[in-house]
C-alpha cells in the first residue's frame, strides 16, 4: 500500500514540476496540456469513478498551487472528470489502441469546459471568452498527444506496485 | 444491493470533495494567508527547478528565434538604429520641458519613476495554466520583491507581481483581463483605463475622461498620475493603433498595442512602487 502511494505521489508531483517548468516553454498556439488532468482521466479509467474522483482532487489541488485562479477550481474540475471518465469506462470502454488519446482529449476538454464555467460563476469572469474556446480545443489535443505518455505513467504506479491499494476500488 | 451501495458512496464522496472545493475556491477568492503561504511553498520548491530548466531551453530559443526570425530581425535593427536617431533629437528637444515638469512635482510633492529603485529579474517561464496571461521570475521576497510592485523593461510596462515567494514571483502582464491600467494620452491629454480580452494582444481604453478626443495614429500612452495609483507615473504603456467611433456611440474604440512585446520577455526591471523608504507627505 506504501508503496503503491508513494508511486501515485511521484506520478503527482513529477507532472507537476513538468507542467510549470518544461512545458511552460512549449506552448503550441497558445496552449499547452494539463498533465495532471490526462493522469487523473488515466487514473479513472484504469481504477474506476471514485480513485478518479480522488486523485482529480489532489492532483488538481497541487496543480492550484500554480495558478492565479483560486486554490480548489482545479480540484474541483478533476474531481468531476475522474468521476465522470471512470463512470463512462465502467459501462462502455474496452481495451483498444487508441483509447488513451480519445479519453485524454475528451477528458481534457470535459475538465476545461468545468474549470471555465465554475471559474466564471466565482467571479472571474475574464474566462467567458471566446478566444477561451479555441484554447480549450488546441489544449484537449495536446492532451490526446500527451495522454500516449502520461496513461502508461498512471499505469505503472497502479499495478505494478503491491497488492495493496491507497485509493479505495470502485 | 451491493451496487447501489457503492454507488451511494461514490456519489457521497463526489459531493463531499466538491463541497471541499468550493470552501476553498470561496476562501481563497479572498486573499487568504495560509493559501497565499501555501502557494509561496510550492513555489520556493519548484523554482531552482524552473531556473534549471530555463537554462536548457534558452540556447534552443535562441537558436529558433535566430533561424524563424532573420529577416525581420535584420529590418528591425536597421529601424530601431533610424529610432534611435529620432529619439536623439527628440531626447534634446524634450530635455527642457522635462526639468521644467519635475521642478513642480517636486512643488506638488507629487511622486515619480524617477524616484522608485528598482530590482533586474530574468522570466524563468510563462504560466503553466491556458486562461491566465502571466510570468514567473527568478527573483522574489528575499530580494525585497512584494505583491503590487509595478513591472517594467526599457520600453515600458510590462505588469503587475501578483504573487511572491522568497525564490520567485508571478508577474500579471497588462495584456491579462485581469489588469487595468490608468494611462493618459500623449497629446489629446485624456485619462483612461486599459482593457485587455482574453487571447487578444490589443488593449482597448475604456472610461474616458474626453468624450471625443483627437486620438492620433501612434499617440503614445504613458501611465498617469493619480494619487495611490498602483503604477508610477509616466511610464511609457502603449502606442495608438485605430481610433473608431461608431454611429451612435457615446465615445470612440480606441485600441492600442503595447510597446513592449510581452510573449518574449527575457529581462525584466521590478519597481519597488510606492517606495517602501518614502514616507508619506501631507497636503
Amino acid at each position: 500500500m506504501v508503496n503503491r502511494r508513494i508511486r501515485l505521489l511521484l506520478v503527482v508531483i513529477s507532472l507537476v514540476v513538468l507542467q510549470t517548468t518544461v512545458f511552460t516553454h512549449l506552448r503550441v498556439f497558445g496552449a499547452v496540456p494539463d498533465l495532471t488532468l490526462v493522469a487523473t482521466v488515466a487514473m479513472a479509467y484504469e481504477e474506476g469513478p471514485v480513485s478518479g474522483a480522488l486523485f482529480g482532487f489532489a492532483a488538481g489541488l497541487a496543480t492550484d498551487l500554480f495558478l492565479s485562479t483560486p486554490l480548489g477550481l482545479s480540484a474541483l474540475a478533476f474531481a468531476l472528470t475522474g468521476y465522470g471518465v471512470g463512470l463512462f469506462q465502467s459501462g462502455l470502454i474496452r481495451e483498444s489502441r487508441g483509447i488513451a488519446s480519445v479519453l485524454g482529449g475528451v477528458g481534457g476538454l470535459v475538465g476545461n469546459v468545468i474549470f471555465i464555467v465554475v471559474g466564471g460563476i466565482a467571479g472571474h469572469d475574464e474566462l467567458f471568452a471566446i478566444h477561451n474556446i479555441q484554447i480549450i480545443i488546441l489544449a484537449s489535443l495536446y492532451d490526446a498527444l500527451v495522454a500516449i505518455a502520461v496513461f502508461p505513467f498512471v499505469r505503472w504506479a497502479v499495478r505494478e506496485a503491491d497488492a495493496g491499494n491507497a485509493w479505495p476500488q470502485r | 444491493m451491493v451496487v447501489y451501495r457503492r454507488d451511494t458512496r461514490g456519489r457521497t464522496l463526489l459531493l463531499m470533495l466538491v463541497v471541499t472545493s468550493l470552501v476553498l475556491v470561496t476562501i481563497d477568492s479572498g486573499n487568504n494567508g495560509i493559501v497565499n503561504t501555501l502557494r509561496a511553498q510550492a513555489h520556493n520548491l519548484i523554482s531552482p527547478v524552473q531556473s534549471l530548466v530555463d537554462d536548457a531551453f534558452s540556447p534552443v530559443r535562441n537558436l529558433a528565434n535566430g533561424i524563424t526570425k532573420y529577416s525581420s530581425v535584420r529590418d528591425e535593427n536597421a529601424r530601431l538604429k533610424r529610432e534611435i536617431a529620432d529619439l536623439h533629437a527628440q531626447q534634446l528637444k524634450t530635455h527642457g520641458i522635462g526639468s521644467e515638469v519635475g521642478q513642480l512635482e517636486k512643488l506638488l510633492d507629487l511622486p515619480t519613476v524617477q524616484g522608485a529603485t528598482g530590482i533586474a529579474a530574468r522570466v524563468t517561464g510563462g504560466s503553466p495554466g491556458n486562461f491566465e496571461r502571466t510570468v514567473l521570475i527568478n527573483k522574489g521576497s528575499s530580494k525585497g520583491i512584494q505583491v503590487g510592485y509595478p513591472v517594467v523593461t526599457g520600453d515600458g510596462l510590462v505588469g503587475r507581481v501578483t504573487q511572491v515567494s522568497s525564490g520567485g514571483a508571478t508577474v500579471t502582464l497588462i495584456d491579462s483581463p485581469a489588469i487595468g491600467v490608468g494611462v493618459r494620452l500623449e497629446t489629446s491629454i485624456a485619462t483612461a483605463i486599459t482593457q485587455a480580452r482574453a487571447g487578444d494582444r490589443q488593449l482597448t481604453l475604456g472610461f474616458l475622461s474626453v468624450t471625443d478626443p483627437k486620438v492620433q495614429k501612434g499617440e503614445l500612452l504613458f501611465t498617469s498620475a493619480v494619487a495611490n495609483s498602483a503604477f508610477p507615473p509616466d511610464v511609457p504603456v502603449g502606442k495608438v493603433v485605430s481610433s473608431t467611433k461608431s454611429v451612435g456611440a457615446l465615445a470612440p474604440t480606441i485600441t492600442i498595442s503595447t510597446l513592449v512585446d510581452l510573449s518574449n520577455l527575457d529581462f525584466v526591471k521590478v519597481l519597488r512602487w510606492p517606495d517602501p523608504t518614502s514616507t508619506p507627505s501631507g497636503g
